[in-house]
């Protein structure tokens, strides 16, 4: 364990250095909400169908924010490891009395807290400002479901950031795949009105299960079953992502 | 003499190991690090396999000061990787204080730190958080930290700089506390690839006299330089590496003995005249090199050094001489030029 804190300590320190990085992490879900959510919402009128009930398209994206805001904050994490190897400090990093896993672990603890801290400002501003109806009884499980989607993204694009070189490539890459995976998922819309091809692809969407998963847990659509499915998926995609990338960083040199 | 030294530098290790000076958790041995006919292969596609390692063995024992040495592309580094558990080597094996460096890669990495070759510093921290990160890491209490700061940062000239970030420091000074960071913890084997690059020579002087102070107090260092000099004057024993395998081993006088008996004759002259440099010629020295009134010849043997003394004396031009053998810069030269001919 002290190894583990002895990165989030670093990270931390790092962190406090940079207002930009800070911004990023704690803001810019939240502006998407009050911003492209609100435009949405006042585009659509009544909300959106689905099923029988009527939803309002602000409280129908707070989930998808929330899942936004775990990958953008990954993403964020695992650029770090491009930052780390420009100042050489990634190499004497793996030298230092840890395994690999306390590594990865201790570099998004302190980023999964972040999250934690972001949902909190997300789902005051929804209530305050959008009037989001929120499942209260239910709000420790979101963040634990913040916590297990930052760290199952971060685990998945630090695998990407162990296998590419160079920062502009991975830039490119994880853009394009930011792009797919919100636009193949059901953070924008509900799958039941997308064609058939759309649903079946984002269905097999990580982002869409965590996205689904927070969704119920806030403001309780879907139903339990499929969040249990979803929940128990990406459980498995983060422990799947998890041993991949320990095996990646072990082979990283 | 040496003997004698090396008693009592043993006799000092174990007295510190039993004050629990430094914590050695492993099995006792007197090889800090055994290496036994290791390889390592870079196979990258689309590429030819480059044999980087090519079955090297050796030992180092506790508490002396090794020198990897060797040029560019020799495989010193990679060799430092493997044993610093960067690198997993193709096949051989690699034994760093008693631990194998494949099956058990942390017990080595609590036994070690490393001054990587690149420059390592947290570019966003200032130089007293970069201590503080590093003795966090290697387990320190921050009463701990805050001790070993004041005395390495007064040791390395660095107390005006803690509070400077790492981004505003010139390339020297962030080697420096590269370099600095190692020596607030008290692993018992010290890695250091390219230790002192960068540096002025005053800071490079304390750097050496740090390293020498810790080796005195029993830590086993491991260091890869290009700078023979530094090697001859600190290491116990060296390792000189070409083209990934070990081409001489052994202390610095065992490998400076490998010079073929080289010897350089330095003759100061009132002028120097034709008949001296006939006398010279006529005994067929290896080397001629004339700076003004001073020849420097390099000859083999001491009899043949000898034979140009005399004939030199002859000419009734000689004012003093000095006789010197090879350094290990001349063994290095010539050890790696006689293997690249070979190959």
């Amino acid at each position: 364990m002290r190894e583990v804190l002895a990165v989030v300590y670093r990270e931390y320190l790092i962190r406090r250095t940079s207002p930009t990085w800070l911004f990023f992490d704690l803001a810019v879900p939240l502006l998407y909400l009050l911003m492209f959510g609100v435009a949405f919402d006042k585009a659509l009128g009544h909300g959106l169908r689905i099923g029988e009930a009527i939803v309002p398209y602000n409280a129908f994206f707070l989930g998808g924010v929330l899942s936004m805001s775990s990958f953008g904050s990954a993403m964020n994490q695992s650029y770090g490891f491009f930052v780390d190897r420009d100042n050489g400090i990634f190499y004497e990093f793996l030298t230092y009395p840890m395994t690999r896993g306390q590594f990865l672990l201790g570099k998004i603890l302190f980023q999964c807290v972040m999250a934690v801290v972001q949902c909190v400002l997300t789902i005051a501003a929804g209530t305050l400002i959008l009037q989001i109806g929120i499942r209260w009884e239910l709000l420790p499980f979101v963040f634990i479901g913040m916590t297990i989607g930052t760290a199952g993204w971060f685990f998945f694009l630090a695998i990407v950031a162990f296998r590419i070189r160079r920062n502009d490539t991975f830039n490119t890459v994880i853009n394009v795949a930011y792009f797919v995976l919100m636009f193949l998922s059901s953070m924008f819309y509900p799958l039941e009105q997308v064609p058939s091809w759309l649903r079946a692809i984002s269905c097999a969407n990580p982002l869409t299960w965590q996205t689904d998963a927070l969704r119920f847990l806030t403001i309780g659509l879907g139903s339990f079953s499929s969040f249990m499915l979803e929940a128990v998926g990406f459980g498995a995609f983060l422990l799947l992502s998890f041993w991949f990338a320990v095996r990646t960083l072990q082979k990283a040199l | 003499m040496k003997n004698v030294k090396e008693i009592v530098r043993l006799a000092f290790t174990q007295y510190l190991c039993s004050d629990n000076f430094i914590h050695f958790t492993t099995r006792v041995s007197d090889f800090a690090i055994e290496v036994l006919d290791l390889i390592k292969i870079y196979q990258k596609r689309r590429h030819e396999p480059v044999k980087a390692v090519n079955g090297i063995s050796f030992e180092v024992r506790q508490g002396e000061i090794f020198g990897l040495l060797g040029p560019n592309g020799a495989g010193k580094t990679t060799t430092i990787k493997i044993l610093t558990t960067l690198l997993a080597p193709t096949s051989g094996a690699a034994r760093v204080a008693g631990h194998d460096v494949v099956a058990d890669p942390l017990g080595v990495r609590k036994q070690i730190c490393v001054v990587v070759q690149e420059n390592a510093i947290e570019l966003y921290l200032s130089v007293r958080n970069n201590f503080r990160t590093f003795g966090r890491f290697h387990g320190l209490t921050s009463r701990e930290i805050e001790e070993r700061t004041d005395r390495v940062t007064e040791l390395f000239g660095l107390r005006e700089y803690l509070n400077e970030k790492g981004l505003d420091l010139s390339g020297g000074l962030k080697r420096r506390v590269q370099v600095a960071k190692t020596f607030i913890v008290d692993k018992p084997i010290v890695f250091l690839d390219e230790a002192t690059t960068g540096m002025d020579a005053f800071h490079k002087r304390a750097t050496l006299e740090a390293i020498k102070e810790e080796s005195r107090k029993g830590r086993t260092i491991v260091l890869t330089t290009h700078i023979l000099d530094e090697a001859e004057e600190l290491c116990d024993s060296v390792a000189i590496m070409n083209r990934g395998r070990i081409i001489a081993r052994g202390s610095v006088e065992h490998v400076k003995a490998m010079s073929l008996r080289l010897l350089y004759l330095t003759l100061s002259l009132e002028t120097v005249s034709q008949d001296v440099l006939q006398a010279i010629q006529e005994r067929n020295p290896l080397n001629i090199d004339i700076k003004n009134n001073t020849i420097e010849v390099t000859v083999r043997e001491a009899t043949a050094a000898l034979d140009v003394l005399a004939a030199v004396k002859q000419t009734g031009l000689l004012r003093h001489f000095e006789i010197t053998s090879a350094s290990l810069e001349d063994v290095f030269l010539q050890l790696v030029d006689k293997k690249a001919s070979i190959d």
